[in-house]
């Protein structure tokens, strides 16, 4: 028994040593890349953000618009006349005809690269789908898929996206009439957090009042930062805190110029009343280092 | 194996307690809206000169001069350019409390500081108090008493001047102070010229050499009141040293050749200059007291207008070492100089800033005379004033300004002119006649 255990012992203690010599944590290599600022914000956020004025003025809206401009259309008619055509067909040309049991209720258009057996699907769901925008775009989604299944050795750089993209495709560009050229207008969101007009419509009155010392020998003494406690309409509630130190005279100087800028520009009144939690203490920090006049 | 005897006993936890235990927990886990203050940036600002308000001084007395007093403080002030005097007929308040004025009326002319004074005789002297406000923050900034001979009103208003400028702009004032220059009057081919001295502002002009010589490139002394020059006298030009309130005049050294472009060194107890040998000229130090004198260049070469930096460690000076005349900087004990002028042209008369960050110099490129200023390493060239015939710049006490002068050519003569540092701001300094070669005195408090 005692040379099985001296030999376990030195064999356990071989094993350890072994891992620890051999099993050496090494750190995960990891390349650096740049860091990317983001920002979490929730969905309610983003929404109100998002969001539109609610006394905005109603816009009109004489015609759909959208990204491409579409082929004229085919006059309803001529689907009617398929039909009677094509009726006879349904009946023999079955196997197309269960795959496009299950398709969605809205226009999709399975890549099946026969032309007519797409126009047998629409007349199909003729029923579901009584809007002119799927009409529109049939003539247009066969010949994609039908390019992707005959022109697939010759490379179109700029159908690089639908080349990547193996979903199966829903919708294609909707085409229209009209280019859409109206800018985007969403941005009169009332969002719950202090906007970023209203702190920089402040920067820009305090820039307009602030006159530091001009000349300085140091610049980098001139920086300094205030404290101060505002009241709900805007004016200072206690005389403003300068954080920094310092005691030089350009300190002094720079100093006074700052706090006399601080209250030149009361009333804040570009600050809302609806935010006045998040503005009733504002920091601000006085730099001229890299003024042009410098 | 044996049970050890004491154990120790644990209570069943109910399920009720361990509920609330985990709630508990769990609350002191829960994230706590954490409010930041919010922070404003601001990187730029709007450099205008400061509006200040100046109303007359209040006189107990001669109220004639109390009204000079603050006429001479509000044109100091308005000459700097960082300033803008408000004009009085636009005070509301006509004749403020010296200690409590009423800040609303100045609030609405928007003066941005305001300075209530009264002057006093007092025991055959003459005492000055003055306050500086902040009108917005409604806080004293400053506020002084002085007391000097009646005769002396002037330089109570410069010095009540000085404390304004240091207190609102950070740097040390220069209105107390006196320009040494040589007047120049009769006609062009026939030029008397005479050295003379003035308060900063023009005023209080006073002769000191009657004219019988020429006399050029006169230089204060940092710590006494002399002045050190070069006169065209009988034979060689030679450099002399005045004292400015006996008006006792003696030569500095006794050398062989001419001697020219002095300047005090920053402790006042030596005098550079340039000395010819031959085809050449050699900068030479002297020292006032024990008149031993040390050589301390030794080029093939015309080495002159040395100046010293304010530290004393180090000289610049113009050479044509190099073929033109371009700046030098060596030790202050000789040795190997440096060459920090590089631009096209010729770069003449250095003179080191008594801040010590810049070095002002002449710079003539094709027919165009310059001021300009350089850093001592010679970087950051700037031309601040350019012109037909602009030369010899001096610094102010607070390294701020520039005096230099400007002959415009024809029939009429050279005059005196400022600028800022930063380009801003030229100015004519009014002469009773033509002027040249300005030089300006240290702070006199």
């Amino acid at each position: 028994m005692r040379t099985g255990l001296a030999i376990s012992g030195a064999g356990h203690a071989a094993v350890l040593l072994w891992s620890v010599l051999m099993l050496v944590a090494r750190p995960y290599h990891v390349d650096s890349t740049q860091a990317l600022p983001i920002d979490v914000i929730s969905a309610t956020e983003f929404s109100q953000i998002t969001s539109g004025a609610k006394n905005a003025l109603p816009e009109e809206k004489p015609k759909p618009v959208a990204e491409k401009v579409g082929p004229p259309t085919p006059p309803p008619d001529d689907a009617l006349a398929k039909l009677a055509a094509k009726e006879i067909k349904a009946a023999t040309d079955v196997p197309p005809v269960p795959e496009r049991k299950p398709p969605e209720p809205k226009a999709k258009k399975p890549p099946q690269p026969q032309a007519p057996a797409d126009q047998i699907a629409d007349v199909l769901k003729k029923d579901e789908d009584k809007k002119p925008e799927p009409k529109k775009v049939d003539p247009k989604p066969p010949t994609p898929p039908k390019k992707l299944a005959q022109e697939t050795p010759a490379f179109d750089p700029r159908n690089v996206r639908e080349l990547l993209d193996k979903r199966t495709p829903q919708r294609l560009a909707s085409a229209a009439d009209d280019i859409n050229n109206k800018p985007f207008a969403g941005d009169k969101g009332a969002a719950t957090q202090l906007s970023q007009n209203e702190l920089m419509a402040m920067q820009a009155r305090l820039q307009q009042l602030w006159n530091p010392p001009a000349g300085a020998r140091d610049p980098q003494e001139l920086r300094l930062e205030v404290d101060i406690q505002l009241k709900p309409d805007g004016t200072l509630a206690a005389p403003p805190n300068v954080v920094t130190g310092g005691n030089s005279p350009l300190f002094l100087a720079a100093k006074d110029s700052a706090i006399r800028a601080v209250y030149r520009g009361q009333p804040y009144t570009m600050l809302r009343p609806e935010h006045y939690e998040d503005w009733k203490e504002v920091l601000i920090v006085f730099d001229p280092r890299f003024m042009a006049s410098y | 194996m044996t049970q050890p005897s004491s154990t120790p006993s644990f209570r069943r936890v109910s399920r009720r307690e361990a509920i609330l235990l985990g709630a508990g927990a769990l609350a002191g886990l829960a994230p706590q809206q954490a409010r930041a203050i919010v922070r404003l940036d601001i990187t730029q600002g709007n450099v205008q000169p400061i509006p200040i308000a100046l109303p007359d001084f209040v006189a107990s007395g001669e109220a004639e001069t109390a009204h000079d007093v603050t006429q001479i403080i509000a044109s100091n002030l308005q000459r700097s350019g960082l300033f803008l005097p408000i004009d009085r007929a636009a005070y509301i308040e006509r004749n403020p409390n010296f200690d409590y004025p009423r800040f609303p009326d100045w609030r609405q002319i928007n003066a941005q500081a305001l300075v209530t004074g009264r002057l006093a005789p007092d025991a055959g002297r003459l005492k000055a108090e003055f306050r500086l406000w902040d009108v917005f923050a409604g806080q004293p900034l400053a506020g002084q008493s002085l007391s000097t001979s009646p005769e002396n009103w002037r330089r109570i208003a410069h010095i009540i001047s000085d404390l304004i400028y240091a207190r609102l702009t950070g740097d040390k004032g220069y209105f107390d102070s006196r320009i040494v220059f040589v007047d120049e009057s009769g006609p062009k081919d026939r030029r008397v010229k005479r050295l003379a001295i003035m308060d900063q502002d023009g005023a209080q002009v006073r002769y000191l050499t009657r004219g019988d010589d020429l006399v050029l490139t006169p230089r204060f002394s940092p710590t006494t009141q002399q002045i050190t020059y070069m006169s065209y006298g009988q034979g060689e030009p030679r450099v002399l040293l005045l004292n400015i309130e006996s008006g006792q005049r003696e030569i500095v050294g006794n050398f062989p050749g001419m001697s020219f472009a002095p300047r005090f060194s920053p402790e006042g107890q030596r005098v550079v200059m340039s000395l010819q040998q031959g085809a050449n000229a050699n900068l030479y130090v002297m020292d006032l007291r024990s008149k031993t004198t040390t050589r301390l260049t030794d080029t093939a070469a015309i080495d002159t207008a040395p100046s010293y930096s304010p530290d004393g460690a180090r000289i610049c000076f113009e050479s044509d070492r190099g073929g033109h005349p371009q700046i030098y900087v060596m030790g202050a004990s000789g040795g190997a100089a440096q060459r920090i002028s590089f631009g096209d042209g010729i770069y003449s008369t250095p003179v080191w800033s008594p801040r010590g960050d810049y070095i002002a110099f002449t710079k003539q490129n094709s027919g165009k005379f310059a001021i300009g200023i350089m850093q001592p390493d010679g970087g950051g060239e700037r031309l601040l004033t350019e012109g037909f015939h602009n030369e010899g710049p001096t610094w102010s006490p607070n390294g701020r300004v520039i005096m230099f002068f400007r002959d415009p050519g024809g029939n009429s003569g050279p005059g005196l002119h400022t600028v800022d540092v930063t380009g801003r701001n030229e100015q004519r300094t009014p002469t009773p006649s033509f002027a040249s070669d300005p030089a300006w005195s240290p702070l006199l408090s």
